[in-house]
């Protein structure tokens, strides 16, 4: 890899210092940040390694409501014995990112903050209406996904935590990338005092987004029958080597099926 | 503040940006391995405070202060670790560049996720053992025999390397610290068809590290090919070692040497290139139309872009369509797919102390290889030495001359060691691949199914060089054919340039296309016929008394060693039907089930040919050396087994040495199934010579008959007399005997192995995703000299094959870019594709091959796509014609047809 100096922060305040100066990035589990630099897809000046941060690790509940801090890596998340018994559905969506080495380093912040179209937290964080905390603000997931690889974040603002409260029931499918075993269509339902809400990722041509047919349907009866038949348009879906946006489509009502299966246990 | 490595403090700071498996490296742990560097293989898998991750994708600095552990320090008190041990009783690796990974990521599992590997081990890939030798290591189960002496044949003994491989210790290509060491890197043409018409290197001569630059000025104007093969003549010299003309997106433009690889990297970012941009071509039928843009003006205008027209016929296909009651036509195509052996290309080269060159490399051929370069840069053969150590695999790709060459031409102007290796993405854009081919089959048959006509026709992509395009395409009109008893064949095919990525050697080699092609062909035909897959088969497969002919009547070589495709069938048809395997997922699913044959040569219709040394030492143990090349086929076990059961004796009481035109005689190459035939057999007539010299020295000296005499294990017996070698060899060299052997093997007659594989597989009819519920393979390789291996060799040409029918494609833009040139989208399989495969043998022993053995790793793919595309037919009614059977082009045709 090219020359890159490293910051090794002790506390977001010291990291936010740091990035003031030159062209540098946050690095937290680098899962997806690094392989960028090899390739030159990313070139910052400076990483300022961010895992050695304590207050940014951990996972803690109250009553319905979790808040997980953004150097919680996935491993963690997908063992948690508590979050388990309260929300299966991003235990198990944590568990079937990557590999165990990805597993071990990555990272909920990370991930959220990259926002890889085809990554698997945003569809859960937007499904469950998360909020992001920052260094510096609240953010609602609705507000926070602004596009590929885009969000909300301004310069120097470091993902500290996110929070939601548990939904009554939860679920995720996704049908992975025959290459790279991300989401090539990933669907997370969500069934709370909001009503239900579907959250798509690995499909949308501009990123995570919520499913209005689904919902609409699922609002009526909260049972994958209740999709039976249904098909959603291809407009603004993904079209790449591995799928086109019919096929995308047509993976979105599946999932949402299997989804829905898995939420209703 | 430290750095801790294997429990040794490491005295030096990681460079600025520098990541943890370089840093590893750098330090002298070799171990770690290098495969994609980019996350996606694991073969760096070290351990950072115990837990596993991708040294790649670490910076170095994140390791300070904490314990990192490679697989060089599992080892406790001298014992291995039991996952090492694990790795050696179950022999779970083949050219074992994986296994340094995928030990650290076992051996970090704990019960629960043992439970789901296909999760778990995601992040390893394994090229070669098709994951079942893995599986058994993760289970602690034990496929190695007892080393026993005078039963080394037949026997499953573990490779000689075995030890090294699981500690870590065993040496790859680029495993060894060489001081004052240059690198070497390459600019890439980002055209696909250009020529250069200047290149500025001002800039990055500038840069610091920046030693020289090489461009098509500096190199000899000689034209050569990079394909292999005994005979230079079946390939086009059509390559220069720099070219002013790019033909491909990915050919090398100009080479940058440096003191380090960042600053060869920076100094071919540097380089500023100008281009005329000439129109290009990629599909091969384009390419031979009038006007099509030509690649090659260097004495083959005439024939414009066809590199070679290739036909014949025997019968008269005309009559026999016209006597059908049924004919079936159709045109299949197989996609363009890359080897992916875990080690890339690379080579070393400096001069020794001896005054003399020498290369250090990851090859097939490394006598060939020695012969271009010697060539290429006026070389009196004295004076290189080329040589490999351990190869991570190879699978044709390294059938290829295609580092070398700029190593040496560097280190011979600049007298320092220069190294060379390939990322990933070089190896996806810059190295050779499967060729593409179209095949339009033609049948015709009678109500019962005998055919009267067979009728194939191949077009064959073979990109920008010529290299392999002949041999491929002769290998596809060849065997596929002559697998089936018909009175009136007829094929032709065309090898045509194009602007892609060239061809090369590919396990299968040509016939695998074709093999497609005719299989799936013979399944229409079948259900045109009203008859199933195993009944037109035996119809009209090959049998023991036909003559071995495709479509040219001249006399061959190729004979019946042995037969046993009708015992394959029969294995293959009664494993599908005894009910293991996993039933149909519950839901959307349709199942089917398929099968197809395959026949292929044992050895290349060019000549080939292989040497043996052997010598009895002073301690009662043998010593053989052997030129061909061992790159995880095993035949460094076999060909010591083979040795060590003509002389009595045990697999280990003979060190074996290969591949190096300095210690081993000439060979042509590890290629074209000739590991056992050729090398095997030139070590089988060098053991029996050596065998012959010590018992007839044994009755010389104590004046008795030499029949009397034989070897067992460490000495000569006759009756109750007993002379330890030992002892032996001190009277026989005292009295001025030498006790050595040297043999000559080529490749004439040529014998024939056989393939059959079954497939009993699950269609998601709107996801179009496949599961393979049951998969069976039955060879007939003759005797299998190590039936561990055999096993794993066909194990892991299965799992290639599927790797080819379901997940593998290099896709490429409307410029002839490649979109997918990384593990991440180029998808080979992983433990959770790859279904486990029964495999069985037919009890055959051939009269050809040494001791009864024959062709065992290559055929074996060739079976698989077609029997894929069978079952998907016999599940869902449509053919699926062209590959790969992705889950998206599943749902495209499924959702057309509906």
């Amino acid at each position: 890899m090219y020359s890159v100096n490293y910051h090794r922060a002790n506390s977001v305040d010291d990291a936010a210092k740091m990035a003031e100066a030159g062209d540098a990035k946050f690095l937290s589990g680098g899962m997806t940040l690094i392989p960028a630099m090899k390739t030159r897809l990313a070139a910052p000046s400076d990483l300022i390694d961010l895992t050695h941060i304590s207050e940014l690790k951990g996972i803690t509940i109250s009553g319905r409501t979790v808040t997980i801090g953004a150097g919680t890596i996935h491993y963690d998340v997908a063992t948690h014995t508590d979050l388990k018994a309260l929300c299966p559905a991003l235990c198990h969506l944590a568990s079937h990112i990557g590999d165990p080495a990805v597993r071990h380093r990555g990272t909920i912040g990370g991930s959220v903050a990259n926002n890889d179209p085809a990554a698997d937290y945003p569809s859960a964080l937007l499904a469950m209406g998360a909020t992001i905390i920052t260094n510096q603000r609240e953010i609602a997931a609705e507000d926070f996904f602004t596009g590929l690889f885009e969000t909300a974040l301004e310069e120097g603002e470091i993902v500290t935590a996110v929070t939601f409260e548990v939904p009554e029931k939860s679920g995720y499918a996704k049908f992975p990338n025959p290459a790279s075993r991300y989401a090539m269509t990933g669907v997370f339902v969500a069934k709370g005092k909001d009503g239900v809400r579907v959250a798509v990722t690995g499909a949308g041509d501009n990123g995570v987004f919520r499913s209005e047919p689904l919902e609409t349907a699922l609002a009526t009866s909260f049972d994958a029958k209740a999709l039976e038949g249904l098909s959603v348009p291809s407009d603004n879906l993904m079209g790449d080597l591995h799928a086109s946006p019919e096929y995308r489509a047509n993976l979105i009502v599946v999932m949402a099926k299997r989804a829905v299966l898995a939420a209703n246990g | 503040m430290s750095y801790t490595i294997d429990s040794k403090a490491v005295s030096q700071e990681p460079r600025p940006g520098q990541c943890l498996r370089t840093f590893i490296r750098d330090a002298g742990v070799f171990g770690v391995k290098k495969g994609c560097d980019q996350g996606d293989c694991g073969a760096c898998t070290v351990w950072l405070d115990g837990v596993p991750v991708h040294s790649c994708l670490m910076p170095a600095h994140r390791a300070k202060d904490k314990q990192v552990t490679t697989v060089q320090g599992l080892e406790h008190d001298g014992h291995l670790h039991p996952v090492q041990q694990a790795f050696c009783d179950a022999q779970a690796f083949q050219c074992g560049f994986c296994a340094a990974g995928m030990i650290m990521t076992v051996a970090a599992l704990d019960e629960e996720q043992r439970a789901d590997l296909p999760r778990n081990l995601k992040g390893n890939l394994c090229r070669c053992t098709g994951y079942r030798a893995i599986e058994d290591a993760v289970h602690g189960i034990r496929s190695t025999d007892d080393d026993i002496a005078g039963a080394a044949c037949g026997a499953s003994l573990p490779n000689p390397f075995t030890q090294g491989i699981v500690t870590g210790h065993a040496r790859y290509t680029m495993d060894v610290a060489v001081e004052n060491l240059l690198h070497l890197k390459v600019l890439r043409s980002p055209h696909a068809h250009a020529r250069i018409v200047s290149i500025d290197q001002s800039k990055a001569r500038a840069i610091p590290g920046v030693v020289e630059v090489f461009t098509w000025e500096d190199v000899p104007r000689k034209l050569f090919s990079s394909a292999t093969h005994e005979d230079h003549l079946v390939d086009p010299d059509d390559m220069y070692v720099l070219d002013n003309v790019a033909r491909f997106v990915g050919q090398r433009v100009a080479a940058v040497v440096a003191e380090t690889e960042a600053a060869a990297e920076a100094g071919c970012r540097a380089l500023q290139v100008e281009y005329e941009i000439l129109p290009a071509v990629f599909d091969p039928v384009e390419a031979m139309q009038d006007g099509a843009p030509i690649l090659h003006s260097k004495g083959n205008e005439a024939k414009g872009n066809i590199f070679v027209t290739i036909k014949g016929e025997v019968g008269n296909v005309e009559s026999g369509f016209a006597e059908a009651a049924v004919v079936h036509e159709k045109t299949y195509s197989t996609s363009r797919v890359q080897h992916a052996h875990l080690e890339t290309h690379g080579s070393i080269a400096w001069r020794g102390e001896d005054g003399r060159l020498h290369v250090r490399t990851s090859t097939q051929a490394p006598f060939i290889a020695h012969q271009k370069l010697c060539y290429l840069f006026g070389i009196f053969p004295h004076d290189l030495h080329v040589f490999t150590e351990r190869v991570g695999g190879g699978f044709g790709g390294k059938q290829e001359m295609v580092s070398e060459d700029l190593c040496l031409m560097a280190t011979m102007k600049l007298g320092r060691p220069v190294k060379w290796e390939f990322t990933r993405e070089e190896q996806f854009i810059g190295a050779t691949t499967r060729h593409q081919m179209t095949t339009k089959v033609k049948l015709g048959a009678k109500a019962d199914g005998t055919l009267t006509a067979l009728e194939v026709h191949v077009v064959s992509n073979t990109g920008a060089y010529g290299g392999h395009g002949s041999e491929t395409l002769a290998a596809s009109l060849g065997s596929p054919l002559s697998a089936y008893r018909c009175k009136n064949k007829k094929a032709d095919g065309h090898a045509v340039y194009t602007n892609m990525i060239p061809g090369g050697g590919f396990r299968g080699y040509g016939a695998s296309q074709s093999t497609f092609a005719i299989e799936c062909a013979m399944d229409d035909l079948a259900e045109k016929l009203g008859m199933d897959g195993f009944a037109i088969r035996r119809k009209n497969m090959i049998g023991p008394d036909d003559v071995i002919e495709s479509v040219w009547s001249d006399p061959s070589d190729v004979s019946f060693g042995s037969y046993g495709l009708d015992e394959c069938l029969d294995l293959v048809e009664a494993a599908l039907a005894n009910g293991e395997g996993l039933p149909a997922p519950e839901g959307n699913w349709a199942e089917g089930t398929g099968i197809a044959l395959s026949v292929l040569e044992s050895g290349p219709p060019t000549e080939h040919r292989s040497g043996g040394e052997m010598r009895l030492l002073p301690d009662g143990s043998y010593h053989l050396a052997v030129g061909s090349t061992e790159m995880g086929n095993g035949s460094i076990n076999s060909h010591r087994q083979i040795a060590a059961s003509i002389l009595g004796t045990r697999g280990n009481n003979v060190d074996i040495i290969n591949a190096d035109t300095d210690l081993t005689p000439y060979d042509t190459g590890t290629f074209a199934s000739t590991g056992t035939v050729v090398a095997g057999q030139a070590v089988a007539l060098t053991a029996k010579a050596l065998h012959d010299n010590i018992v007839s020295y044994a009755a010389r000296i104590t004046d008795t008959p030499v029949e009397d005499w034989s070897l067992v294990d460490d000495a000569v017996m006759n009756g109750n007399r007993r002379i330890e070698l030992t002892e032996l060899y001190k009277i026989g060299t005292e009295a001025g005997h030498r006790f050595d052997a040297k043999r000559k093997a080529y490749l004439s007659p040529r014998t024939i192995a056989f393939n059959v594989q079954g497939v009993r597989l699950a269609v998601h009819r709107v996801t179009g995703e496949v599961r393979v519920l049951h998969s069976v393979h039955a060879a007939d390789i003759g005797r299998p000299i190590n039936p561990m291996q055999c096993r794993g060799q066909l194990e892991g040409a299965v799992a290639m094959g599927y790797g080819w029918a379901l997940t593998e494609h290099m896709v490429y833009d409307d410029h002839g870019k490649m979109l997918n040139p990384a593990l991440r989208n180029y998808h080979i399989p992983a433990f959770a594709d790859t279904p486990r495969t029964k495999i069985m043998f037919a009890d055959t022993h051939d009269t050809i091959g040494p001791l009864g053995a024959k062709a065992q790793g290559e055929c074996a793919i060739n079976a698989v796509a077609p029997a894929v595309s069978n079952a998907l037919a016999n599940a869902t009614g449509v053919r699926f014609a062209h590959l790969p059977f992705s889950p998206d082009r599943i749902f495209d045709q499924l959702s057309v047809t509906a």
